[in-house]
C-alpha cells in the first residue's frame, strides 16, 4: 500500500482544481482552496525570500502571495490575462496566495487512479508532488501543498 | 440547580475579592487596629464563602469559613492581629488562589483540603478565644432584634387581589395553614436571584406559593432589594417551613407568621405599609446601603479607590450594590475585537471614499461635507471603541505590593513599594501582558538593585529601601517607570561580565559608552548576580522583558547612577490597532511611518550631508544625526537625482535619533495596522501592513528596527 492510498480511501473520489504552470498541468486538492482571484497589484515586501512576491489586499485582509514557479525552480512568472492567484487556507501557515499561469477546470479523480511518485533527489520538482493523477485530459501532477508552502530555511 | 452559567461571574468576582483581600491584609499589617480594614476583610471573606458555597465548592467554602471566623474574632477584639497570623492569612489566600485556578481550568476545585492551614486558623482562634466568647453573641442579639422588627412589615404589607383572596380564604376554610414569610437575603449575596430561587424550591417542597412580593418574575430578574415576602398555603408546621428556607445559604433571616381569615379578607389595603426598598442598615455590615445609588454610579472609580482603605467603605463593593447590575455589562473580549475589526473596516472604507472623491475631481460641496461628517463620526466611533477596550493597569499592578512583601521576607532586605498612577488606562491586551515584564523589573530592583539594610546604613541611606512604580500617560504613550534607590548599575562590572561571557571583546568594551554597556544587560544570557538566587538571576529576565515589551510595540530604557539607584522606563503605545501615520513614497512604493516616532521633517541640501566614519550624517541644531537611505535598505531605485534636496524624516527611538531619507511625502493618514502574518516574519524592518484607500497594501516601517 502506498502512502497516497492510505490517505485517500479506496473507492472514494477527490476533487482537484487543475492549474497550468507553463505546459504542465498540476492539481490542487480543492479542500485547501479558499478562493481564486485575478492578478492584482502585489505589494513587494523587502528583505524576504525571492519566491515571496509580497502581499495583497483580499477584502480587507492582508495576505502573503508566493510564486510556485520560483519555489519549484521554474522560470519566473509572466503575468498574462489568464494569470490567477489561488488563495489557499492551510492549517499551519494560515491563508496564503499562490500565483498560477491559468486555472483550467475541476476534475474528480477516483483514488485508485492516483499514483504515488517515486522520490527522485535529482528532480527538484518531484519533491513538491504528492502523486500523479490520470484523467481524461492527460496526466495531472498533484501538488503537495505543505511542501510547496514550506518556508525554505 | 445548574450553576455553570454563573461560573464565569463566580471566577471574576472571586478574583476581585481575592485581590481585595490581598490589598486589605497588606494594609492591615501596617495598621493592625484599623477597624475599616478589618470590616472590609471580613466582608470579602464572607462573600467568598457564600459564593463558594453557592457553586458547591466545599473545600473553598470551609477554608473561607474558618478565615471568616478568625476575622470575626479580630473584629470583636478578642484576637489581636499578629505577624504570624498575617502570614497564615496570606497562605490561605494562596490556597484560595489555587482553588480558583483549578476551577478556571477544570471547573473543579481540586482535592487539596488544606487541613494544615485550617488547623492553624483554628489555633489562632482558640489562642484568643476564652475571654471574649460572650461578645459575639451579645452583639448579634440586638442586631437580630432590630432586623426582626423591621421585617415584620414584609409579608403583612402584601395586598391580595380578588382571586388570591379567594384561594387563601378557601384554604383557611379547608383547615390548611396559611403563612406569611419574609425572607431577607444577606447584603453581601451576589446571586440574589439564585438564592431566592433556592428558597422558592425549599418552600415548594412542603407548600404552595400563592403570592410573592415582588412578583416571581421580578425576583428572577433580581429586581428586588434585600428582602422578599411570600404567602404560602402549607400543611407543614410554620417552623418546618422557616427552617427549610433558612437552610439556604446566604439567607440572613426568615420570619413568618400565621395568617388568619381576617388577615386575608380584611387586610384589603393596609394603608401605610409601603413595599418600598427597605433602607435597613444591619448592624453587622456597616456598608451603608442607603448610599448605594450614589456609590454605584462611579463603580469604576470605586474600584480604583478600593486600595485606599479608609475612604467611602460604602463604595467598595461593586457588584453588590444593585444598580451596578443595570449599568455595566461584562463583554467577551473577542466580541470587542470583532467590533474593533469592523471599525477598522469602516475606516478603510471611509479612506476609500475620500480618495475616490478626490480622484473624480468634480466632487460637489455636498459630497465633501458628508465625507467630512463621516470622517468625524468614524473618528469618534473609533475612539469610543478604543475606550471600551481600555482598562486601568490597576488590575495588573495590584498584586505587586504582596509580591514585594514576600520578596522582603525571602531576601531578608527591608523594602517598601510605592505605586502611583494605577488608574492609568491601557488597551486590555496590553494590560494583560505587561504584568510579567513589570514583575521581572521589580524583582530585579529588589534583588540586584537594593542593598541590604546594613550596607544601606553604612552609606547613609534609610535602612528601608524604596521601589517606586509610577505610571502616567504621555501623549499617545503610556509610560511606566520602575525606580529604586539602591546601588544602581555598576557599569564596570557589567563590562567585565560581558567580556567574560564573550558578548563583547575587550576592545569593543573600551569603545562603548556607558549607555551602550548598560544596554548589554538586555542581552540574552546575561546576569551579574554572583549567586543564582530563587528570585532572579537566571539570566533570562531582562532580555525577556525587552522582547515582551517590544512585542507590544513598546520600548524599555534604563538610566542608572552608581550608588543612587536605577530607573527603568517602559513606554507603550496607547493603542495597537489604529494609528496616525505619515505616508511616504520611495521609488514607486508607498510606506507608512508611525507618527508617534517622528520628531521632525527636514529638507536637506546634498552639500549638508557629511561623512563621519564613512557613514552619512547631518547636523541639526547641534545634534549629529545619522542618515539612513531607505531606498538602499529597501532595495528600490530612488526617483531622485543625486543633486536634488533630500527629504529627511527624523525619527526617534528612546533618545537616539536617525534621519530616514525618502523620495516624497504623501501626507498624514489614519491607518489600520494589519499583521503580515507569520508567513512573512523574516522582514524585521516592517512592522505590519495597512490597506490604503485605493485598496492597495502599504507596508509600515518600524523605525525602532531601523535605528
Amino acid at each position: 500500500m502506498n502512502e497516497v492510498e492510505e490517505l485517500r480511501p479506496v473507492g472514494e473520489t477527490t476533487q482537484f482544481i487543475v492549474i497550468k504552470l507553463g505546459e504542465e498541468q498540476y492539481g490542487i486538492d480543492i479542500k485547501y482552496i479558499d478562493n481564486i482571484v485575478r492578478m492584482q497589484h502585489i505589494t513587494r515586501v523587502p528583505k524576504v525570500d525571492d519566491y515571496l512576491k509580497g502581499v495583497i489586499n483580499l477584502r480587507g485582509e492582508v495576505i502573503p502571495v508566493m510564486s510556485i514557479r520560483i519555489k519549484m525552480g521554474l522560470e519566473r512568472d509572466v503575468e498574462t490575462k489568464s494569470s490567477r492567484i489561488i488563495i489557499l487556507k492551510l492549517e499551519q501557515q494560515g491563508t496564503i496566495g499562490v500565483i498560477v499561469d491559468e486555472v483550467k477546470e475541476v476534475v474528480t479523480l477516483e483514488n485508485e487512479r492516483i499514483e504515488k511518485v517515486a522520490y527522485d533527489s535529482k528532480d527538484e520538482k518531484a519533491n513538491f508532488l504528492s502523486g500523479v493523477g490520470k484523467s481524461d485530459g492527460g496526466l495531472i501532477s498533484l501538488l503537495d501543498l505543505n511542501a510547496v508552502v514550506l518556508e525554505s530555511v | 440547580m445548574d450553576v455553570s452559567q454563573y461560573l464565569e461571574i463566580f471566577l471574576d468576582e472571586t478574583n476581585e475579592h481575592l485581590q481585595n483581600l490581598n490589598t486589605q491584609i497588606l494594609s492591615l499589617e501596617q495598621d493592625p487596629e484599623n477597624m475599616d480594614t478589618i470590616n472590609e476583610i471580613f466582608r470579602a471573606a464572607h462573600s467568598l464563602k457564600g459564593m463558594a458555597g453557592t457553586m458547591g465548592y466545599k473545600r473553598m467554602q470551609t477554608l473561607t469559613h474558618d478565615m471568616e471566623n478568625v476575622f470575626s474574632e479580630v473584629r470583636n477584639g478578642t484576637i489581636k492581629v499578629k505577624a504570624d497570623m498575617i502570614d497564615v492569612l496570606f497562605q490561605c489566600l494562596d490556597a484560595l488562589e489555587e482553588y480558583n485556578t483549578n476551577i478556571r481550568e477544570s471547573s473543579d476545585e481540586g482535592t487539596n483540603d488544606n487541613n494544615a492551614l485550617i488547623k492553624r486558623l483554628n489555633d489562632i482562634m482558640t489562642g484568643g478565644f476564652g475571654s471574649g466568647s460572650n461578645a459575639p453573641a451579645a452583639e448579634s442579639a440586638p442586631a437580630q432584634k432590630a432586623e426582626t422588627s423591621s421585617l415584620q412589615g414584609g409579608f403583612a404589607g402584601i395586598r391580595f387581589n380578588e382571586s388570591q383572596r379567594n384561594v387563601l380564604s378557601e384554604a383557611i376554610k379547608m383547615g390548611k395553614n396559611v403563612y406569611g414569610l419574609t425572607v431577607k437575603v444577606q447584603e453581601s449575596c451576589i446571586l440574589k436571584a439564585a438564592r431566592a430561587f433556592l428558597v422558592f424550591k425549599a418552600v415548594e417542597d412542603t407548600s404552595e406559593i400563592i403570592v410573592s412580593e415582588p412578583s416571581s418574575q421580578d425576583i428572577e430578574d433580581e429586581k428586588f432589594e434585600l428582602q422578599f415576602s411570600l404567602v404560602i398555603v402549607s400543611e407543614a408546621e410554620l417552623n418546618e417551613v422557616l427552617a427549610a428556607a433558612k437552610a439556604v445559604s446566604e439567607i440572613e433571616d426568615v420570619t413568618g407568621g400565621v395568617l388568619k381569615l381576617e388577615d386575608v379578607t380584611g387586610g384589603e389595603a393596609p394603608a401605610e405599609t409601603p413595599q418600598e426598598p427597605v433602607v435597613e442598615v444591619p448592624v453587622q455590615e456597616p456598608a451603608a446601603p442607603a448610599e448605594a445609588p450614589v456609590a454605584a454610579v462611579p463603580a469604576e472609580a470605586a474600584k480604583t479607590a478600593a486600595p485606599v482603605a479608609a475612604a467611602a467603605p460604602a463604595a467598595k463593593k461593586p457588584g453588590t450594590n444593585k444598580p451596578v447590575v443595570n449599568r455595566t455589562v461584562r463583554v467577551d473580549i473577542e466580541k470587542l475585537d470583532t467590533l474593533m475589526n469592523l471599525v477598522s473596516e469602516l475606516i478603510i472604507a471611509k479612506n476609500s471614499l475620500v480618495s475616490a472623491s478626490a480622484m473624480s475631481g468634480n466632487s460637489s460641496q455636498a459630497v465633501n461635507e458628508q465625507i467630512e461628517y463621516l470622517e468625524s463620526v468614524t473618528t469618534s466611533l473609533h475612539e469610543s471603541v478604543m475606550k471600551v477596550r481600555m482598562v486601568p493597569i490597576e488590575s495588573t499592578v495590584n498584586k505587586f505590593p504582596r509580591m514585594v512583601r514576600d520578596l522582603q521576607k525571602k531576601l531578608g532586605k527591608k523594602m517598601e513599594l510605592y505605586m502611583s498612577g494605577e488608574e492609568t488606562e491601557l488597551d486590555r491586551t496590553v494590560v494583560d501582558q505587561i504584568g510579567d515584564p513589570l514583575m521581572h523589573l521589580l524583582r530585579n530592583s529588589a534583588d540586584h538593585g537594593l542593598e541590604s539594610a546594613a550596607v544601606r546604613k553604612e552609606r547613609g541611606k534609610p535602612e528601608v529601601g524604596s521601589i517606586f512604580l509610577d505610571a502616567y500617560q504621555d501623549g499617545n504613550n503610556v509610560v511606566i517607570e520602575v525606580r529604586d534607590d539602591g546601588n544602581g548599575i555598576d557599569v564596570k562590572s557589567v563590562k567585565n561580565k560581558a567580556i567574560e561571557k564573550g558578548i563583547i571583546t575587550p576592545e569593543q568594551g573600551e569603545a562603548m559608552s556607558e549607555k551602550e554597556i548598560i544596554n548589554l544587560l538586555f542581552n540574552a544570557g546575561f546576569s551579574t548576580a554572583k549567586v543564582v538566587s530563587d528570585v532572579s538571576g537566571r539570566g533570562v529576565g531582562l532580555d525577556v522583558v525587552k522582547s515582551m515589551i517590544e512585542s507590544l510595540s513598546g520600548e524599555v530604557e534604563v538610566k542608572s547612577k552608581l550608588g543612587e539607584g536605577s530607573t527603568w522606563t517602559i513606554r507603550l503605545p496607547l493603542t495597537l490597532a489604529i494609528i496616525q501615520a505619515l505616508m511616504v513614497e520611495i521609488g514607486d512604493e508607498k510606506y507608512a511611518i508611525a507618527l508617534g516616532s517622528i520628531q521632525t521633517i527636514e529638507d536637506i541640501l546634498p552639500s549638508d550631508v557629511k561623512l563621519v566614519q564613512a557613514k552619512e550624517v547631518i547636523q541639526l541644531r547641534d545634534l549629529v544625526i545619522p542618515l539612513i537611505r531607505l531606498n538602499e535598505i529597501l532595495d528600490i531605485p530612488s526617483k531622485k537625482q543625486p543633486g536634488d534636496n533630500l527629504v529627511v524624516v527624523v525619527v526617534k527611538k528612546g533618545d537616539k535619533l536617525a534621519g530616514l531619507v525618502v523620495d516624497e511625502l504623501i501626507g498624514q493618514q489614519e491607518i489600520v495596522i494589519k499583521s503580515l502574518g507569520k508567513y512573512i516574519s523574516k522582514c524585521k524592518i516592517i512592522s505590519g501592513a495597512t490597506v490604503l484607500g485605493d485598496g492597495e497594501v502599504a507596508l509600515i516601517l518600524d523605525a525602532n528596527a531601523l535605528i
